[in-house]
């Protein structure tokens, strides 16, 4: 034994949870190393120390669990412990037990009638019915499509006519926009004829004049040669 | 832990009964076990408040979670682990300051307390100082420190609760005590401050 295994022992030597042997182990070596024999007496005195420090006892006593309950109630509780079993396996299976009984006498005094067919699964109470069906005449059916026909011939007349006015509209109104159209390339012709000819009328003035100088400019020169 | 073999016994049984619906077993337990956590959150906190409130917690945390208790027999063991873990809980909360300002504390530390002449005087102070010793240890310390030397739980139950190896126990124990000494050495208290009855 070292002196750090002798510490590692200190605290099961202090609160006595050391073996025997192991107990006389220590003290055999505490007593030839008095300096760690010194220390274990101090960490004693310091849990002697710790021992004189006061508790506060509650103030009040703890009540977590009211009990009061009505004697029917305790009476029931009992009932029903004595009645459901307390394995976890068999207390499930009872309740499916119970739940299976509970279900058939309700189906038998509901007369619950459960069946299954080509439409369905099918749930009545009482005695089960087909369901009625309703059946028409042959008056009654060309009547029915004879009112269909007015019906939609109706509907088709509308129809058409609405669409013959939409038609008629738009029609008119593509007329409207080429008349427009047409007005409109008209003045521009005019207004480009008349600036042509004003255009020519300018140049033919201008050229009768510069003639005219020319003309002057020889007979000025002709008769000074003479 | 004291209760012995013949209380975890009974504790078991108690639980079971609890568990198969009967309520008065948790309040048996609850007379049994409540004097012994109302006494390690005391020492934790050094507040009468704050111990009640943490074993009321303590009772009503274990009444809704009686179901996770795996092994009945270690019911003391499992709930010195939810009132420790309820009071680290609250120191969080709070704080450390507050750990300082507990009504055993109300007297300030008297270092000269080598010459009063009253030795009940003398007696009070150290009992105080004693108190504000245990609550300068680190909160790790303190648990084991209150754990073994008030609710004198084993070793081996110590590390259950706080999920540590028993190495790392008697360690922190050994580091806490030595601590201890060193606070009463600087503060002139020894143990025939409290010899005066």
């Amino acid at each position: 034994m070292n002196k750090e295994t002798a510490r590692s022992l200190f605290m099961d030597y202090l609160y006595d949870e050391l073996k025997p042997d192991q107990r006389k182990e220590l003290e055999q070596f505490l007593a030839t190393h008095p300096e760690l024999q010194k220390e274990l007496e101090e960490l004693g005195n310091v849990r002697s120390m710790l021992q004189h420090l006061p508790v506060h006892d509650p103030n009040e006593q703890l009540t977590m669990v009211e009990l009061n309950q009505s004697g029917f109630q305790d009476w029931w509780n009992k009932l029903i412990e004595s009645w459901i079993p307390k394995n976890g396996f068999v207390r499930t299976g009872f309740a499916i037990a119970s739940l299976l009984i509970l279900f058939v006498m309700l189906g038998a005094f509901t007369q619950m009638n459960i069946s299954i067919n080509e439409n369905g699964f099918q749930l009545a109470f009482g005695e089960l019915q087909e369901p009625a069906q309703q059946v028409y005449s042959t008056e009654q059916v060309e009547y029915l499509l004879e009112q269909v026909r007015q019906e939609n011939a109706a509907m088709v007349a509308e129809a058409v006519q609405a669409i013959q006015e939409n038609q008629d509209e738009k029609l008119e109104q593509t007329l409207v926009n080429f008349a427009d159209y047409v007005e409109q390339q008209r003045q521009n012709d005019l207004q480009m004829i008349s600036a042509g000819l004003n255009n020519m009328e300018e140049t033919y003035y201008t050229r009768f004049r510069q003639t005219d100088q020319v003309l002057g400019d020889l007979i000025q020169t002709v008769s000074t040669r003479n | 832990m004291d209760t012995g073999q013949n209380d975890e016994m009974e504790d078991a049984q108690l639980v079971q009964d609890f568990r198969d619906g009967n309520l008065q077993a948790f309040n048996k337990l609850v007379l049994r076990w409540q004097d012994r956590i109302h006494h390690f959150a005391y020492r934790f906190f050094a507040s009468s408040d704050d111990a009640a409130e943490i074993t009321q917690k303590t009772f009503i945390k274990a009444y809704h979670k009686m179901d996770t208790l795996d092994d009945v027999e270690k019911f003391g063991s499992w709930l010195y682990t939810i009132a420790n873990n309820l009071c680290l809980d609250e120191l969080k909360r709070v704080g450390r300051k507050r750990a300082t300002s507990y009504e055993a504390l109300k007297a300030a530390p008297q270092t000269e307390t080598a010459t009063p002449a009253d030795g009940q005087v003398l007696r009070n102070e150290g009992l105080v100082l004693l108190h504000k010793a245990l609550l300068q240890l680190p909160t790790e310390q303190r648990v084991v420190v209150i754990m073994k030397e008030y609710e004198g739980l084993k070793f081996r139950e110590i590390a259950e609760i706080l999920d540590e190896p028993e190495n790392t126990v008697k360690s922190r124990l050994y580091y806490g005590l030595s601590a201890l000494k060193k606070t009463f050495d600087s503060w002139n208290i020894n143990k025939e401050v409290f010899d005066y009855e």
